[in-house]
């Protein structure tokens, strides 16, 4: 059987990965849309590379949350009530895979044009961004903390069948 | 918990905490997530001469100079959010009911994996504030000026702090998903309730 591959968090390695790999989507997407708002607003022009930089790295970082996220969903076992969530969470991670690398495109186009300025509407489409990875990230929580996946007290009711 | 904090008289939820998610651990991915990569762009304008013909290559317009912003700035958004990281997780280790009995996967009880936790927290906070403070100096006035910005004391200084913030990391998990701290579904367990009774 492939439980005898999977430890008490139901995971084939010691710790799950997803919530580290998403440290460089979630903290690089908000500076980034922060660092464009310090550099329209001071004429700062150094605050648009680190803006840039920072988006590059979240649209990378992006790829392989997707894909440790698919792969710990599929063993997560979720039961009834978490169902609906991790859905969810998974429907708006994979949107957010195709607007972080549209916006990472539109950023560069404009960076190739002019590095020295950001329209309004960029900024705008920014802060809407960052209201939907805020949303997914309560998500995420929501399933971690609120439902337990993949934390042992969980995974033991589930294996028990005492949570289905 | 210490069980006059109940004084307080807080609503506490089945999580042991008076809202439905932990703070701590959302303001960590922030914590980590820019100060790794600081190290890391500042490790990439290090490295510069290395990887030119690499950017070049690509035909990836990108200056030296950016790399260390990027280093820089990244690391003071850091020590600004890691005050908050740091509060918020005293906040909720004062409130925590760390489960007695069971061991985790370094064979160490809750109670010791929280301390633990506690004390590394604020000496990392003091080093990344410390680092922050070298890396200004460096930028304003050692190395002003200079091609390479930082020196390789710094970096290396960096680099084994991001090997604390692994190990220190790993306790956090630990005390999430081992001993279950601040868990909902696993303090509904608990007191013989199914979690599957949450909306």
């Amino acid at each position: 059987m492939v439980d005898s591959f999977l430890n008490e968090y139901n995971l084939p390695y010691p710790d799950p990965i997803h919530p580290i790999i998403v440290h460089f989507v979630i903290a690089m997407i908000l500076f980034s849309v922060l660092c464009d708002l310090l550099g329209f607003l001071t004429r700062r022009n150094r605050f648009f590379e680190v803006s840039w930089w920072n988006l590059v790295v979240a649209s990378v970082s992006i790829f392989f949350a997707i894909l440790f996220g698919q792969f710990e969903a599929a063993l997560a076992e979720p039961y009834e009530a978490a169902r609906p969530v991790l859905q969810l969470h998974t429907l708006i991670g994979w949107s957010l895979g195709a607007l972080v690398v549209g916006m990472t495109a539109w950023r560069s186009y404009l960076r190739l044009h002019n590095p020295l300025k950001v329209p309004p509407v960029y900024l705008g489409a920014g802060l809407l961004l960052s209201g939907l990875v805020c949303y997914q990230v309560l998500l995420g929580a929501k399933l971690v903390w609120v439902y337990g996946l993949h934390t042992s007290p969980v995974v033991e009711a589930t294996r028990k069948g005492l949570l289905r | 918990m210490n069980p006059r904090l109940l004084e307080l008289g807080l609503p506490l939820g089945p999580n042991g905490l008076p809202y439905p998610i932990p703070i701590h651990p959302n303001l960590v991915h922030l914590t980590l997530g820019l100060f790794i990569i600081a190290v890391v762009f500042d490790l990439a304008g290090a490295f510069y001469p290395v990887e030119r013909s690499l950017i070049k290559f690509f035909g990836i317009p990108a200056g030296r100079a950016n790399f260390f912003d990027v280093g820089w700035y990244n690391l003071v958004a850091a020590a600004g959010i890691t005050f908050f990281t740091v509060a918020a997780g005293f906040f909720e280790i004062m409130l925590a009911n760390p489960p007695a009995g069971i061991r985790s996967a370094w064979g160490w009880l809750a109670l010791p994996t929280m301390l633990w936790h506690g004390v590394g927290g604020v000496l990392l906070l003091a080093t990344i504030v410390g680092l922050t403070v070298w890396r200004g100096m460096q930028r304003f006035i050692w190395r002003k000026g200079q091609s390479r910005q930082v020196q390789w004391g710094y970096l290396g200084a960096c680099v084994l702090t991001i090997g604390a913030l692994y190990l220190h990391g790993t306790l956090g998990a630990q005390m999430g998903s081992e001993f279950a701290i601040h868990n909902t579904a696993a303090g509904l367990l608990r007191q013989g309730k199914s979690p599957n009774t949450l909306k």
